[in-house]
């Protein structure tokens, strides 16, 4: 941390440019790095099918190594033919040159494998807008969000953000300043083709080369005539990357990737060299434009893929260099513990040990119930001899389902359900809460839960599950359209938001899916109830069923954005409800598995917990998969769900991590240390001073975990600390963080020098006994870091009580020196 | 297989994912995240041609007096004595030190320091769909539109959807050079009618980069207990108490990397020294001031607020926000901007005397110090008024002698920085209606703050939603230095 920023600088520079030397150089440019003896070669794809001229493809291929590594050689096998059917050139390509049957010959050293390939013909097509022009407009980047493709276009030119919408796109290129874009009687005057190579001056500067193969296809395009085949070519359906998951065994090691778009008329062609490339960790491996991936260091990365509207995914897996690893049998509690090492072997990984029953208890209380044990509860764990894992199965037991848990749960929806006054009132604001704390305590299934909240109907009082909908009404006025993004987000971890203004630009959701959606509430209205506050939630039939297309102003029949919803009865909410919760929903039951997975290990199997979706793929999809099943067949029963998870070996692993995994951080083999939330640290500090916090307008001994919506204060503790404001379905709403505020707060703020100086607090009761400073400090420590201390951290605090001016004030010191330690600060 | 803990990042796409990650990779280097972000603004400035720029880095520090309510531009900065007597009103123009610039006779004291400074008077935009002050100060101190305005015109409290105000983006950019509050507001926050607080916070940033609001009268006595010493923890207790910590955090070594990747022994480290430093308490302190000094900026909650944020940079602070301290749409009889009812009798006794003192005494100051030239001044509001008087603009009613609502032409001061004093740039018509010459949008200007700071205005953030999106979509105003 004391490395000069300077000295950083140069680093990170050196560093770049390592990685750029890697692109630029040929496939193993680490001198270091001699290709090992191969054993077996083969190519992906196995066989060729060229249909017409411009149909090019290429060819990985693969070398397995003495040692068991697949690494790719498709830089430096030799590709030959016998005939002209088929014309390879220097970057690999084959061109189909004469229809007909013929074979290309794969030598790698003394190995060789024959690829047989049919050019079906060689006919020319004209160029399409739909699957040459769009394409090659998204690869040189016009359309992209902070050039023409941003929301009010830019300098006057405005296209659709990555090209969703073709028409409109089209009708710009050949309307717009009457039609100068194009010259079809002089093309190379067209201003798409000087705009973009600065021959006439361009705001984003030259993003073309003239006579480059786009320029080339846009150059053909006009010549052709300009011609639009949006309504009648299909565009991609399917993309497929070649892998699809890979491990690539060194740093400085690389794969070529392949790109096939797959069209709804069965036909399909290369798109490599068009599509566009990015890796979700460039420090682990890096793509170049043309989808050629280079290891960089150990770890996982994911390539995303887009071409058009789609997208894919490639996971790259660097191994790195593991000699010397050998796995360990490791016991396994449950299936969660099963499928975590079968993940850790394959990236050779080894797991942590199990956590202390000291750890384990203050780990588990604060999951479960959202509070450290008391001193008395420590005790009487610690001294009891059963058998550790029994005594821990039989802890976690005894906590799902005590007060504290129903507690610590309702506060957690109340969260995601945005209990807040803003919304509700402030009656309603207690009664939605008392009606999630009921559902809690009743343990009540999941799919009833978020059922009976989309259904509600009625007086917010009398029925305060209503309560739900006020959350998306603005006055009186519901808001389908944030229903639905709510909702998605909620209960199947979607973001359908994007989607509101332009199709998902990262997954396969478009605009009218997103209106679609939102027709299902469009009946739902809501209406002054007869006392304060109170609000009806209702349907109204007079509405003419649907939600308006804010561009065709047309009203959208209701539909489901995937599988099929059962036809709308006298509700439409009961349909979409149906399909929602269904166990056949692929996303229901996954989201939340994943989101309450993420709150007792501190990191979503996919990650962020509310944004599943293809191009941010799980870490652990087996596992995901086992969870959910599990849940589902339990009935969605949330305790089910939490017994598995804190009863698992996974679970109970120490943060101490080892050789081999200290620095993974995705897949579960050490605990994660978190941030205490706001109010887990406001009750731990609680718990820790035996001072009891004030809160305005609740009675005296509630806790922070209480309260039941942010307007309630505490002198700011809480707000500071990162309480959500509950106005957002998010996760992302509560944060973690810590700042210099933060720091300023606990080493001199009010709240804790108060608490540990309470005159009625523990340190005044615990020196007025005039006990001895060995007692003192174990007590001390057991209060406030849920252990006793160690013969060191004992001397060296009873010589700080001791040299101190006071016992009282040495005390004091004491706990807030603890209360400052990151071992208070976090869930370790 | 690194990521940067704390704040989830609200990630709804790859690219902003691998920028965490990558810096999460960074943080293996020991680095911390306020670290990483500079060394990113300044590399985004690297690749970019921006730097060779006129004035691009010159300054350390910003002083953004926020004018709130929308002063009258031909009242006070761009006189039109050969307009209409309904649109020239009752001021006449004086002289100032700078040969050819007029000023109106409402600012004797800044017409002695023009030489210092430009005004700008062409700054011009068009509301999208809105014509309250909300709104158009959100523009003005966030350089975005508000998402959403309800049917009645008014915007939404604070959420936390919000864009960041500037001195977020600048506090997450280019963190203090000393332990120091990085933004500053004061003396209260932006308010129309019960909207609170809106543009003046991190937003999507997260709360650890809301400015220090310091919302206190600095002509009266302050409270200064947050970074004042506790009475029961004396220096050296709580030096002891520092030290017993680092030993106790010393025989845990397990929590060495979560402490490291939270940073949290640097910000312990800064939180100690502004404590210990009395840094903040000290430059809070306007006691330190000699009475002269706070006489001439003038004793009043104005002022004495500008007088602070002269203390404040040259304490560290890097962005320092004086809100005019009245309500943006409070009457105009208690200093607040809003001249519907009354214009000429409370500018030409309540409003410009204060607004003269303050920043003629900062201009002033700041040369004699020789912090000008590294600290940007600005003095703007978030529209102009009415050339014509007693006619509506916005639909509120107006007195015969008030003005309404103007954004399409008004007048925003600039100092400081290199850009060069005694200047005019753009403008105005013959009624002040219109720009004639160089237009800059409220945006421009937010960008040339960014600009003079170092930070590319292009640099690509990403919003709640967490579409990429530039830092401010508009050009630094490059004429000016």
């Amino acid at each position: 941390m004391k490395v000069p920023m300077s000295l950083l600088g140069i680093l990170l520079i050196l560093t770049l440019n390592t990685y750029s030397n890697v692109n630029a150089n040929s496939a193993h440019p680490e001198a270091n790095i001699r290709i090992p003896k191969i054993t077996q070669l083969k190519s992906i794809p196995e066989a060729l099918v060229l249909d017409g001229k411009n149909d090019v493809r290429s060819i990985t291929v693969s070398g397995l190594t003495s040692d068991g590594h697949w690494i790719d050689l498709s830089k430096e096998a030799s590709f030959t033919t016998n005939d002209n059917k088929v014309k390879i050139d220097n970057n690999g390509h084959v061109h189909p040159v004469e229809a007909g049957w013929t074979s290309i010959k794969i030598v790698f050293r003394h190995h060789s494998i024959d690829l047989s390939v049919n050019v079906e013909n060689i006919d020319t097509q004209p160029i399409s807008f739909v699957r040459d022009v769009m394409p090659a407009i998204s690869k040189v980047g016009c359309n992209a969000g902070t050039c023409h493709g941003a929301a009010d276009g830019k300098n006057g030119f405005k296209l659709s953000l990555r090209g969703y919408d073709l028409d409109l796109d089209y009708q710009t290129l050949i309307t717009d300043l009457s039609g100068r874009r194009l010259n079809r009687a002089r093309p190379s005057q067209s201003l798409m083709l000087l705009k973009p190579t600065q021959g006439v001056p361009h705001g984003g500067g030259q993003v073309l080369e003239a006579n480059s193969r786009h320029y080339k296809t846009f150059h053909q395009w006009i010549v052709e005539g300009v011609k639009s085949d949006v309504n009648t070519t299909k565009r991609v359906s399917r993309l497929e990357v070649i892998p699809n998951t890979t491990e690539i065994h060194l740093p400085g090691m690389t794969q070529q990737l392949i790109v096939i778009a797959h069209y709804p008329d069965g036909t399909s062609r290369e798109v490599t060299s068009n599509a566009i490339y990015t890796s979700t960790l460039s420090d682990v491996a890096t793509v170049s434009d043309s989808g050629f991936v280079t290891a960089v260091r150990r770890g996982e990365a994911v390539i995303l893929v887009r071409y058009e509207s789609l997208y894919s995914t490639s996971e790259i897996l660097v191994i790195g260099d593991r000699s010397g690893f050998k796995w360990e049998e490791t016991t396994q509690y449950n299936y969660i513990d099963e499928l975590v090492h079968d993940k850790l072997k394959r990236v050779r990984i080894l797991p942590s040990a199990l956590c202390t029953d000291a750890e384990f208890i203050r780990r588990v209380y604060l999951d479960l119930t959202g509070m450290p044990p008391t001193p008395s509860q420590i005790q009487i764990f610690l001294e009891d001899q059963t058998d550790s894992k029994q005594k821990r199965d039989g802890l976690i037991d005894h906590l799902i389902g005590q007060p504290e848990y129903i507690e610590h749960w309702t506060h957690k929806w109340a969260d995601l359900l945005q209990c807040n006054r803003k919304f509700l009132g402030e009656k309603g604001v207690w009664l939605f809460r008392k009606w999630i704390h009921d559902s809690v305590a009743k343990n009540k299934p999941y799919d009833k839960f978020v059922r009976d909240l989309l259904l509600s109907s009625g007086s917010t009082y009398q029925n305060p599950a209503a309560n739900y909908h006020l959350v998306t009404t603005d006055k009186t006025t519901y808001q389908p359209d944030v229903a639905i993004e709510n909702a998605t987000q909620l209960f199947l971890g979607i973001r359908f938001a994007c989607a509101k203004c332009h199709d998902h630009p990262f997954e396969k959701w478009t605009q009218n899916q997103y209106y679609e959606l939102g027709s299902y509430f469009s009946e739902v209205s809501v209406k002054r109830g007869q006392l304060p506050g109170e609000q009806i939630v209702y349907n109204n039939y007079n509405v003419n069923g649907g939600v308006k297309h804010p561009k065709t102003g047309g009203i959208v029949p209701a539909n489901v954005p995937f599988g099929s919803a059962e036809k709308i009865g006298v509700d439409p909410r009961e349909s979409v409800t149906n399909w929602l919760v269904s166990k056949d929903n692929p996303w229901f039951a996954k989201s939340l598995v994943n989101r309450v997975w993420s709150y007792f290990l501190g990191r979503g199997i996919v990650e962020p917990v509310d944004d599943i979706r293809s191009s941010n793929p799980p870490s652990n999809a087996k596992l995901l998969e086992a969870l959910t099943k599990d849940f589902i067949e339990s009935g969605f029963d949330l305790r089910h769900l939490m017994h598995t998870i804190t009863k698992s070996r996974t679970y109970q692993q120490s943060i101490k991590t080892n050789r081999w995994n200290q620095e993974d951080e995705i897949n579960f083999s050490h605990a994660i240390p978190r941030r205490l939330t706001a109010e887990q640290m406001l009750d731990a500090v609680s718990i820790a001073t035996g001072s009891q916090p004030n809160f305005s307008g609740v009675p005296e001994g509630f806790r922070a975990v209480q309260l039941p919506d942010s307007s309630l204060d505490d002198g700011g503790f809480l707000k500071l600390f990162g309480r959500p404001e509950r106005e957002s379905a998010c996760e992302c709403a509560r944060t973690t963080q810590v700042s210099l505020s933060h720091a300023l707060n606990l080493i001199n703020g009010p709240t804790i020098a108060s608490a540990i100086n309470d005159p009625k607090g523990r340190i005044a009761q615990l020196t007025e006994q005039q006990i001895d400073n060995r007692i003192l400090v174990k007590k001390i420590y057991l209060a406030s870091l849920c252990r006793t201390p160690s013969e060191a951290e004992l001397i060296n605090a009873v010589e700080h009580i001791s040299k101190a001016e006071s016992q009282v004030g040495g005390a004091q010191d004491l706990l807030w020196a603890l209360i400052n330690s990151p071992s208070f600060l976090f869930n370790r | 297989m690194l990521s940067i803990p704390g704040k989830k990042a609200q990630l709804c796409d790859g690219v902003s994912r691998r920028e965490f990650l990558r810096v999460g990779g960074a943080a293996m280097l020991g680095m911390s995240l306020p670290q990483i972000l500079a060394l990113q603004a300044r590399a985004n400035t690297i690749v970019t041609p921006s730097q060779t720029l006129n004035g691009f880095g010159k300054a350390k520090s910003v002083i953004l007096m926020f004018l709130q309510g929308g002063p009258s531009h031909i009242d006070i900065w761009d006189p039109k004595p050969d307009a209409p007597s309904n649109v020239r009103g009752e001021f006449k123009p004086i002289k100032t030190n700078v040969p050819g610039i007029w000023l109106s006779e409402t600012m004797p004291r800044l017409a002695k320091q023009m030489d210092k400074a430009t005004l700008i008077r062409s700054v011009s935009y068009t509301p999208v769909g809105l014509f309250n002050h909300t709104a158009a100060m959100y523009q003005m101190v966030t350089g975005s539109t508000p998402d959403k305005v309800s049917p009645s015109g008014q915007l939404d409290p604070p959420s936390p959807k919000d864009h960041p105000n500037v001195a977020s983006h600048v506090a997450k950019f280019l963190p203090p050079e000393v332990p120091m509050l990085a933004g500053v507001q004061l003396p209260r926050p932006l308010q129309e009618s019960n909207i609170i607080g809106k543009g003046g916070t991190g937003g999507f940033l997260g709360r650890a980069y809301d400015p220090y609001f310091f919302f206190q009268d600095p002509n009266e006595e302050v409270k200064l207990d947050e970074f004042s010493l506790r009475e029961e923890i004396p220096a050296a207790r709580l030096k002891r108490r520092a030290n017993l910590l680092e030993t106790i955090n010393a025989s845990m070594p397990e929590l060495e990397k979560v402490a490291d990747s939270y940073a949290l022994n640097e910000y312990y480290e800064k939180a100690y020294d502004l404590i210990l430093s009395e840094r903040a308490r000290n430059a809070f302190d306007l006691t330190q001031e000699t009475d002269a000094m706070r006489d001439r900026y003038g004793r009043h909650t104005f002022g004495q607020s500008v007088l602070l944020a002269r203390r404040l940079i040259e304490a560290g602070t890097r962005f320092v926000q004086v809100n005019w301290p009245s309500v943006a749409n409070g009457d105009p009889n208690t200093t607040a901007w809003d001249t519907h009812a009354a214009n000429f009798g409370p500018l030409r006794n309540l409003h410009c005397p204060k607004l003269d003192s303050a920043v003629s005494s900062l201009l002033d100051d700041l040369d004699q110090r020789g912090l000008l030239e590294e600290t940007l001044v600005l003095a703007i509001g978030e529209f102009g008024r009415s050339p014509r008087l007693g006619v509506s603009t916005s639909g509120n009613s107006n007195s015969p002698d008030g003005r309404d609502h103007w954004p399409y032409c008004y007048t925003g001061l600039i100092a400081g920085a290199g850009i060069q004093g005694g200047q005019v740039y753009g403008k105005s018509d013959a009624t002040g209606s219109t720009p004639l010459e160089d237009p800059v949008h409220p945006r421009d200007i937010l960008a040339t703050v960014y600009h003079t700071l170092g930070i590319n205005p292009k640099t690509e953030v990403f919003n709640h939603l967490d579409q990429p999106r530039e830092l401010v979509s508009g050009e630094p105003v490059l004429g000016l230095f």
